[in-house]
C-alpha cells in the first residue's frame, strides 16, 4: 500500500489549531524541534547528495563540454573522456534486459495470480520477494563464473550459426564469454523478481466484479485476462516496466562483472562492453583529478536518467490508483 | 421485424436445420476460444518455469559450491594472497565479515533514528516541505546505489579529506538506508487509526505525548520491519562501499580505518586468476545470501505478527 492512499492524521497540527489559528511558540515542544532537526538533516543530505555530485562534475562540463556525450575514446588520466560507449552500452543492455523481463515476468505474474493454487500463492510470492533481495553482486558472480563459460562454449557458436549473425553479434572468434548479451541476460534475470513482485500486486487489485462479469458473459479465462484484466491494469504495468528499467540502468556491479569492461562504442552483442554505472565502478579505483570529475559527470547523467524514469513510473502508478478508485 | 415474422413462419424442418447450423458454428467458435485460452494459459505456465529455472539454478549452485568452502577458519582467519608456490593459500574472510558488520552498525546508528523521526514528521504534518521531502525520499529510494558512493567520496574522502575508511562507507550506506526507513515509517504511522490519536488528545495529553506513547508503540512493528529491510539492503550493496572503504586487510572496528566488506570481497576476488580464490568467493556469497535471507524473513515474520495483532 502506498502512502498517498492513507489520509494524513495531522496530529502535530491539532495543538496549533486548538491554541489558535496560527501555531504559537508555546505549542512547539522539544519533540517538534527534534523532528524538525531530523527533517533539516535529511533535507541537507538530499541537497548535498545532488549538489556535491553536480559540483564535482563541473570541471568536466566546463572544459570538455558535451564531448562526454558524443566522444568515443576514454583516455586516462588526462582525457579526452568520451562517454558514447557507456551510453550505448547502458541502452543496449537495459533495453534487452527489459524485453526479457517483461515478457517472462508478465506471464509469471499472471500465473501466480490466476493459475497457481491458493495454498501455494503466498509461498511463491514470498519466494519471488526473497529472490529480489539477493545482492546484485551474487548475480554478477554467477554470471561470470557459471554462465560466461557456458556462453563461450555452447551458446556463442550456436548464435553465430544464425543468418545475419555477423551483423548482430559480431565476427566469430573475436568475442568473449563476457559480453553485452551476457550482461543483458543477467540484468534481465535480476530485474525479473522486481517486475514480477510489482506487476503481481497491480494485477491482484483488479476488481473481482469486473472479472466475474466477464466470465459470466461466457468469456474463457484467457479472454477475461486479455480483455478485462490487462486493460484495467495497463497503466500500472507500464509503471512497473519503467521501475524495472530504472533498476536496470542503475545496476552497477553485476554489469561490471559480466559485461567485460571495455569502452568500445559498438552494437555487436557478443563483444565486450560496459555501462555508465559499471564504468564508474571499474575505473574509479585507478583514477585521479580530471578523470574523477569525468566519472562524476557520468554519475550526473545516470542521476538525471534515473530521476526521469522514477518520476514517470510514480506518475503512472498514481494514475492507475485513481483509475481503480473510479471503477 | 419482417425477418422475425419470416423466421416464425418457417417450416419446422427448416427451423430445425437453422438451429443446428447456429449450434454448430457457436460450438466451433467456442472450441477455438477454449483452445486459444488453453494455449495462452500454457504459455503463462511456461513463462513461470522459464523464470524459475535460472533462479533455482543460481540458488542450487550457490549452496553446492559455497558449502564446501565454509569451515571454522573461513570465519576466523585473515585472507592470504595465493602465490605460485602456494596457489591454494586463501585464508579466511574475517576482515570482510567484521567490515560488513561494522559498516552496517555505524550506518544503522545514524540512519534509523533520523529516518524514523523524518517518517513521523512526514506522516503527522501536512506542509509543502513534507510533500516535497516525500517525493525526494521516494526518488532517492530508487536511485542507483553507486551514486551514494560518489556522494560519500566527493564529500567525505575528497572535500573533508578523511580518507578511505569505514566511516565513509557507512555514510554512503546510511544515505542508502534513509529513504527506505522514512517511507516505511510514514506508512506505518499513517496506518494507526485516527481514533487512537483522538482518544489520547481527548484525555488531555499533549500532541508529543500522544505521538510518543500512543502512535509510535502501535506502529512499532511496521517501523521495525522497514528498518530490517533497509539493513538487509545495505548489507548486500557493493557499489556504494566499493568507492570509499579502501579494502583493508585487517579486522578493524575503528571508524577511520580502511575496511573490507563481504560484497566487496566477492567483487574483487571473482576475477582472481587463482581457482582457489574464485572458489572461495562462493563461500562468501553463500554467507551473504543466508544473512540477507534471514533478515528478510525476520522482517516478514514481524510484518505478519502485526497483522495477527490487528485481527
Amino acid at each position: 500500500m502506498s502512502v498517498d492512499q492513507i489520509p494524513n492524521a495531522g496530529l502535530l497540527e491539532y495543538e496549533a489549531v486548538m491554541v489558535g489559528d496560527k501555531p504559537t511558540v508555546t505549542s512547539r515542544t522539544w519533540y517538534h524541534w527534534l523532528l524538525l532537526t531530523a527533517v533539516i538533516l535529511f533535507a541537507a543530505v538530499s541537497v548535498g547528495f545532488v549538489g556535491t555530485i553536480f559540483w564535482s562534475s563541473f570541471p568536466t562540463w566546463a572544459h570538455h563540454g558535451f564531448t562526454l556525450l558524443t566522444g568515443k575514446g576514454w583516455v586516462s588520466p588526462d582525457g579526452p573522456f568520451g562517454g558514447l560507449a557507456m551510453i550505448t552500452g547502458t541502452l543496449e543492455t537495459s533495453l534487452i534486459a527489459l524485453v526479457i523481463a517483461v515478457i517472462i515476468g508478465l506471464g509469471t505474474a499472471i500465473s501466480i495470480v490466476f493459475f497457481i493454487p491458493r495454498r501455494f500463492r503466498t509461498v511463491v510470492a514470498t519466494l519471488v520477494e526473497l529472490l529480489a533481495a539477493i545482492p546484485s553482486v551474487v548475480y554478477g558472480l554467477w554470471g561470470l563464473l557459471v554462465i560466461a563459460p557456458w556462453m563461450e562454449v555452447t551458446v556463442n557458436p550456436w548464435l553465430n550459426s544464425w543468418p545475419f549473425a555477423k551483423g548482430i553479434f559480431g565476427s566469430p572468434g573475436q568475442e568473449f564469454g563476457t559480453s553485452l548479451l551476457l550482461a543483458s541476460v543477467v540484468l534481465g534475470i535480476m530485474i525479473l523478481p522486481t517486475f514480477v513482485a510489482i506487476s503481481r500486486e497491480v494485477i491482484a487489485v483488479v476488481p473481482q466484479d469486473l472479472m466475474e462479469a466477464s466470465l459470466s458473459l461466457g468469456a474463457t479465462r484467457w479472454q477475461m485476462i486479455r480483455q478485462v484484466v490487462l486493460p484495467t491494469a495497463k497503466i500500472g504495468l507500464l509503471g512497473a516496466t519503467f521501475l524495472a528499467l530504472a533498476r536496470a540502468t542503475g545496476e552497477t556491479v553485476a554489469v561490471a562483472l559480466v559485461a567485460g569492461s571495455v569502452a568500445n562504442a559498438q552494437f555487436h552483442l557478443l563483444y565486450p562492453g560496459t555501462s555508465i554505472a559499471a564504468w564508474i565502478a571499474t575505473e574509479f579505483g585507478e583514477s585521479q583529478g580530471k578523470e574523477i570529475s569525468a566519472l562524476m559527470a557520468l554519475g550526473v547523467l545516470l542521476m538525471l536518467v534515473n530521476v526521469c524514469l522514477a518520476l514517470i513510473s510514480r506518475a503512472l502508478v498514481n494514475r492507475q490508483r485513481r483509475i481503480l478508485a473510479k471503477v | 421485424m419482417s425477418d422475425l415474422i419470416e423466421l416464425e413462419e418457417l417450416p419446422v424442418e427448416a427451423e430445425h436445420s437453422m438451429r443446428e447450423e447456429i449450434r454448430r458454428v457457436s460450438e466451433r467458435m467456442r472450441g477455438r476460444r477454449v483452445a486459444t485460452s488453453r494455449v495462452m494459459v500454457a504459455l503463462c505456465g511456461v513463462a513461470l518455469v522459464v523464470a524459475a529455472v535460472p533462479l533455482v539454478a543460481l540458488l542450487y549452485q550457490l549452496f553446492d559450491k559455497g558449502l564446501s568452502q565454509i569451515d571454522w577458519s573461513f570465519f576466523t582467519h585473515l585472507p592470504e594472497t595465493p602465490t605460485i608456490i602456494a596457489p591454494n593459500a586463501t585464508g579466511g574472510v574475517s576482515n570482510a565479515i567484521v567490515g560488513t558488520i561494522a559498516l552496517t552498525i555505524y550506518a544503522s546508528i545514524v540512519a534509523i533514528p533520523v529516518g524514523v523521526l523524518v517518517g513521523v514528521y512526514l506522516a503527522e504534518t501536512e506542509s509543502k516541505l513534507a510533500t516535497s521531502l516525500r517525493v525526494v525520499s521516494q526518488t532517492m529510494a530508487g536511485a542507483p546505489s553507486i551514486l551514494m558512493g560518489l556522494f560519500a567520496f566527493s564529500f567525505l574522502v575528497h572535500d573533508l579529506n578523511i580518507g578511505f575508511s569505514s566511516i565513509a562507507g557507512s555514510f554512503a550506506l546510511a544515505v542508502l538506508m534513509l529513504p527506505v526507513i522514512i517511507i516505511s515509517t510514514e506508512i506505518a504511522v499513517r496506518n494507526v487509526p485516527n481514533s487512537l490519536r483522538e482518544a489520547g488528545l481527548a484525555l488531555g495529553a499533549k500532541s508529543h505525548k500522544v505521538s510518543l506513547k500512543v502512535v509510535l508503540p502501535s506502529s512499532i512493528t511496521g517501523i521495525v520491519t522497514g528498518c530490517i529491510l533497509a539493513i538487509s539492503r545495505a548489507v548486500g550493496e557493493t557499489a556504494p562501499v566499493l568507492l570509499v572503504i579502501g579494502g583493508g586487510f585487517t579486522n578493524s572496528w575503528q571508524p577511520f580505518d580502511p575496511v573490507s566488506a563481504m560484497p566487496l570481497a566477492i567483487f574483487e576476488n571473482a576475477k582472481s586468476e587463482y581457482p582457489s580464490q574464485r572458489a572461495q568467493v562462493w563461500g562468501i556469497a553463500l554467507v551473504l545470501v543466508i544473512f540477507v535471507f534471514l533478515l528478510s524473513l525476520t522482517a516478514r515474520i514481524w510484518a505478519s505478527r502485526k497483522q495477527q495483532v490487528r485481527n
